[in-house]
């Protein structure tokens, strides 16, 4: 016993030890030199990233677009003029407001019965059954090849381009959830038994938990889809939302306001899946410490 | 002394595909004593994980009964307990998750519970690893919990599945003699299956060994007469497994 104690003092106050196994934690230390400031990833972000505003600025001032390509300079002034100044009555904060609500309103509506509905089918081989057939029918078809049908049935109003969300983001949702549950260990949920659970503890300690990152992974392409699907709409016909802006622009045969669009689209569903990860990392915490998974 | 498990004439067959008949036993009669260490001992594909599985009530015998107290046994129970070849722990719970589950899954109290995984936590030496997820420990440090899990729902019987089978040569000589430690200081009714017969002779009060390919068949019981603590360099353990080896390649 004694021996031991004297083994735990000299690994150290990071250190930990059981017996014989040891997890060490130590500070890398390597000295700054130029080779590693270039192989910096970050310095790399920044350096492409430089790169291909430079190349951008360049083709656009020399004129081979005409009137089709802006510098990215003008883009910026563009829509900064669009935080204060109206366009059809809202600014980019209200047009990005509208495209946000529409987006939220039907990935929650879609999420609140595509995930329920997926581990059902997962869980009980006769809802699947059931399901599956016309499921089937609907899975294939691309979400845009609702556009018309959305207009004829709830004309062009929110309803429609909330329609159209839905069901684009129905399908990814209901996959994942069943998969997440069609693909866990079997041998779990012996453990469960042998432990004297019942079968609503194998549910419960087993089917949830374990789906939960094929949920979050079909929340995040569901969401990237729910930005096709609600641009798509927009562009047909809306007063509102940034894919109205988009058709603005290009109406007026103003560039900016296209490119600046197409930027904000990106930057607000990038904002958006990050609000997804932030959730499953609050929701699974085991999965904090696994990089790349 | 009256056995504390005893399997009585146990065959299995399994249908794969609808029509493929697999027989993976035949035939299995063994009696555990209360408090024994029992090492089933049998080379790759000679049914002894399923044997496990059947005493542990996953799978029912084809023929054949498992007794438990004299009782028949008809599914899984927590008077068992089972320990995973690939240990089986839930990744999205702590080690202190892991280990209270089965109390938890009893309705043992909140407090009752705590001071029964803390305890367990300790027995197997992972005090201070109580908040560590799955991920962030060793091999050999995951079976730990695996064990403590088994042991915290307080079973008559230990089944172990080839615990160490995946762990490497130090760690699994190491967790050999913590098997015997913590046994020891917790004596249960254990049934420990093995393709190792260094570890069979290292924990067995008595060894099963089954004879290679399927289906597996009971081939002889040996007596494990050693003093313990055992070493694997005492001359008693190397003559022993000296026989045991020769008798078993006879048969292969």
């Amino acid at each position: 016993m004694v021996e031991m104690e004297e083994g735990i003092q000299r690994l150290g106050r990071q250190d930990r030890s059981i017996a014989n196994e040891v997890q060490k934690s130590v500070r890398e230390r390597r000295p700054l030199t130029l080779r590693r400031v270039i192989t910096n990833e970050y310095f790399l972000h920044v350096v492409s990233s430089a790169a291909f505003l430079y190349l951008w600025h360049e083709v656009a001032a020399s004129g081979v677009f005409k009137g089709g390509l802006c510098t990215p300079w003008e883009v910026v002034v563009r829509f900064r003029g669009l935080l204060t100044d109206t366009l059809a009555g809202l600014t980019l904060w209200g047009h990005i407001g509208a495209s946000a609500q529409r987006i939220a309103i039907g990935f929650v509506l879609a999420s609140v019965v595509a995930i329920p509905l997926g581990l059902f089918m997962a869980l009980n081989p006769y809802v699947n059954a059931v399901v599956k057939p016309v499921f089937d029918i609907f899975k294939p078809m691309p979400p845009i090849a609702w556009v018309s049908i959305a207009i004829l049935w709830f004309g062009v109003g929110e309803e429609s381009k909330i329609f159209i969300i839905i069901i684009g983001t129905f399908v990814p949702c209901l996959l994942n959830a069943y998969n997440g549950i069609r693909l866990i260990e079997p041998e779990l949920y012996d453990v469960i038994k042998v432990l004297g659970g019942k079968r609503w503890n194998e549910i419960l300690q087993v089917s949830f938990p374990a789906s939960f990152p094929a949920i979050f992974a079909g929340l995040q392409i569901s969401l990237s889809l729910a930005w096709t699907c609600v641009l798509a709409a927009e562009l047909v016909a809306s007063r509102s939302g940034l894919g109205f802006i988009i058709v603005q622009g290009m109406k007026f045969t103003d560039a900016a306001l296209v490119i600046g669009g197409m930027v904000m689209i990106a930057l607000v569903a990038w904002v958006s899946s990050l609000l997804i990860a932030g959730l499953e990392k609050l929701l699974c915490p085991w999965r904090r410490d696994i990089r790349d998974l | 002394m009256t056995a504390k498990i005893e399997c009585r004439h146990i065959s299995k067959v399994f249908i794969q595909k609808g029509k493929q008949r697999v027989h993976v036993l035949e035939d299995i009669s063994l009696a555990v004593r209360n408090n024994e260490f029992l090492v089933i001992l049998g080379p790759g594909q000679s049914g002894k994980s399923t044997l496990l599985r059947i005493i542990a009530g996953l799978e029912t015998p084809s023929e054949g009964q498992v007794l438990l107290d004299g009782r028949p046994v008809t599914g899984p129970g927590p008077d068992r307990g089972l320990v995973f070849q690939s240990y089986m722990l839930f990744p999205w719970k702590t080690v202190f998750g892991n280990v209270e589950l089965g109390p938890r899954l009893r309705g043992v109290p909140r407090e009752e519970r705590r001071r029964i995984a803390q305890h367990y936590i300790e027995l197997v030496g992972l005090g201070g690893f109580e908040k560590h997820y799955p991920h962030q420990l060793s091999g050999g440090m995951k079976q730990r919990v695996g064990i403590a899990r088994a042991y915290a729902n307080n079973p008559q019987v230990m089944l172990l599945d080839e615990p160490f089978g995946q762990l490497d040569a130090q760690t699994r000589y190491f967790m050999e003699k913590e098997t015997a430690r913590i046994w020891e200081t917790e004596k249960r009714t254990v049934l420990f299956v093995t393709n190792n017969i260094d570890e069979a002779i290292f924990l067995g009060d008595r060894i099963v060994t089954l004879k290679g390919k399927l289906p597996g068949r009971m081939d002889r019981l040996w007596e494990v007469n050693l003093p313990r603590p055992r070493e694997h360099t005492d001359m008693a353990f190397l003559k022993l497994r000296h026989t045991i080896t020769a008798a078993c390649e006879l048969t292969l």
